[in-house]
């Protein structure tokens, strides 16, 4: 035998020896994992899967550990929100009886967040608004005593439904407004083709005690706001195309509005705009925006950000520009911040990345590839 | 202003109380097939007061954007046609421009877009139809939105499913129908 090969068997008979010592391997058991309560680093990302679109998800993932925590099937088109205690993840979707096509089903699933199962479903009728998620797709009531889902066909109304009892309890007509933005235990807003809000107050079965029109709040021809309102603690702040920020207080009987204010300079209006899937994210107790910003002209809504502006609510004045490219990213669609005192920002991409940031400083800690195939919003508890 | 609004808002309110889907989606049917009728289109003409504001780029879009090839190309995302359409382009899914691919059905309710078209120097009034009954496409995926609207304006927005209304709602791909030239 070669001298050389020799030395190679002694060796690896050498290096083998405490392997073949060591005992087995015990039996391992099979078993599901199941989530501790939430966090207030958890994300839930919905992913709308555009190119195969019946097929829906929202992931969990974790900015703390950068791991996927699990996932929530959403069929096709869905919207959805969480429920106020944070505990269920509500899914309105639409399914079809033979994949692709036969009879549609529109309905209401409720998952538990930490089995990630569904405990319940409530049939809707087959109105289901089919568009882009927002907020007010599907809402609870603050008391989560109602959920709300907004229908379009292409008449608009919404569905009032009591998710204890599983029923749906109403339809109310909302002449031409859409969504379902929530404000209290009994009231409900929807935007308005002519600018306006409309508010219908519920009785305690859910049938409609009244309704009052606001006067109109922005100008739909010369700068409409997206659709995609933003949380506030009173509120939401609608941010409008060419940049003007709408609070709206929803904490009375009637909307009230506060005097608009502008992300842009006089120099920067129409040269630089918000723009993608959601506009813009406030961590409530430090009052900073943060809104995903491009250079871009009119018809450029719905481009990403180049960099993200964060502003001072109280002062309204731009306190920070995180430039994203130079951490080679694309342009950003959708953010959302943390409300904890350490608050992360997680910005998804239009390369479907989503990427973690200290939302105190901008210093980017991660770069999540791939979170989905087309993440378009982000929800948090 | 005020009162008309409220007038407006006040018929459209009663209209929608006493007006069944089947008989608006007659209506809006007879109105996207009705030639005759495209003046009663909800046509745009808020070109010239985007134009006017700052950073505006309306009237140079289409052809800026790409190469004078792209924006007559129907394969193109640039092709001038498709100025306001947001999702995958029929014409790369077995179609054209204006035919839906094979077993698809096209969607009786539209939006509606108003387009430059470079080579002629006119603007047309264009629908924008889904095609529906199988699952998306997948292909050449066209987000363009000169004048879109959020979907409080639904005659303009581009968000929407606007397989909805349709037996098999899935959504497969995106036309762009011209229903005539725009008034200037």
């Amino acid at each position: 035998m070669n001298i050389f090969l020799m030395r190679a068997a002694l060796l690896s008979l050498a290096a083998s020896a405490p392997l073949l010592a060591a005992p087995p391997l015990p039996a391992e058991h099979l078993t599901v994992t199941t989530l501790p309560p939430n966090n207030p680093h958890r994300i839930y990302v919905l992913d709308d899967a555009f190119t195969n679109e019946i097929d829906a998800r929202v992931h969990l993932f974790d900015g703390d550990t950068y791991r996927r925590l699990g996932q929530i099937d959403a069929g096709f088109n869905p919207g959805f929100n969480l429920s106020p205690d944070g505990k269920t993840t509500v899914v309105g979707t639409t399914y079809y009886s033979r994949g692709s096509r036969g009879t549609r089903t529109d309905v209401v699933e409720f998952t538990d967040n930490t089995t990630l199962s569904i405990t319940h479903e409530i049939v809707l009728p087959p109105k289901r608004a089919m568009t882009l998620p927002t907020y007010f797709n599907v809402a609870y009531s603050a008391d989560s005593h109602f959920l709300y889902v907004s229908y379009v066909t292409p008449a608009a109304s919404f569905g009032v439904l009591d998710p204890a009892k599983n029923t749906v309890l109403e339809e109310i007509d909302t002449a031409g407004c859409v969504l379902v933005i929530p404000s209290g235990p009994n009231r409900v807003s929807s935007l308005c083709e002519s600018g306006r809000l409309l508010t219908v107050t519920l009785d305690a079965e859910g049938h409609e005690a009244s309704r009052a029109l606001s006067d109109a709040f922005f100008d739909p021809d010369r700068d409409p706001v997206f659709v995609q309102g933003v949380p506030m603690t009173d509120g939401f702040a609608f941010v409008s195309f060419l940049g003007e920020v709408h609070e709206v207080d929803f904490s009375g009987a009637q909307p009230a509005f506060h005097q608009p204010w502008s992300l842009v300079s006089a120099t920067e209006k129409g040269h630089w705009r918000p723009g993608g899937t959601q506009i813009g994210a406030i961590h409530r107790k430090s009052g900073k925006l943060f809104v995903p910003m491009h250079r871009g002209g009119e018809g450029s809504h719905k481009e990403g950000g180049t960099e993200i502006w964060v502003f001072d609510m109280k002062t309204r004045q731009r306190t920070a520009r995180w430039p994203v490219k130079p951490h080679k990213l694309a342009p950003v669609l959708a953010v959302q911040v943390s409300q904890d005192e350490a608050p992360i920002l997680f910005a998804a991409t239009a390369h479907s990345d989503v990427a973690v940031f200290d939302a105190r400083t901008g210093q980017l800690r991660h770069v999540e590839k791939q979170l989905g195939q087309t993440p378009w919003v982000l929800l948090n508890p | 202003m005020r009162s008309i609004d409220h007038l407006f808002e006040n018929s459209s309110r009663a209209l929608a109380r006493h007006t069944s889907r089947r008989s608006l989606l007659a209506t809006l049917g007879r109105i996207l097939t009705g030639a005759a009728l495209i003046p009663l289109l909800p046509v745009d003409r808020s070109s010239r007061a985007a134009a006017a504001e700052p950073g505006g780029t309306l009237p140079e879009a289409a052809s800026v954007k790409g190469t004078k090839a792209a924006a007559d190309d129907p394969l193109s995302c640039e092709y001038w046609k498709y100025c306001a359409v947001d999702g995958f382009l029929c014409s790369c899914c077995g179609g054209s421009s204006n035919a839906c691919p094979p077993g698809t059905a096209p969607s009786p309710i539209t939006w509606i877009g108003t387009c430059h078209n470079p080579t002629d120097d006119r603007d047309y009034i264009v629908s924008y139809n889904d095609c529906c009954g199988k699952a998306s496409c997948g292909n050449c995926e066209c987000n363009r939105n000169e004048r879109e609207k959020p979907m409080y304006r639904p005659s303009r927005n581009n968000d929407m499913n606007w397989c909805m209304a349709n037996a098999d709602s899935n959504y497969h791909c995106s036309v762009s129908v011209i229903l005539g030239v725009a008034e200037k």
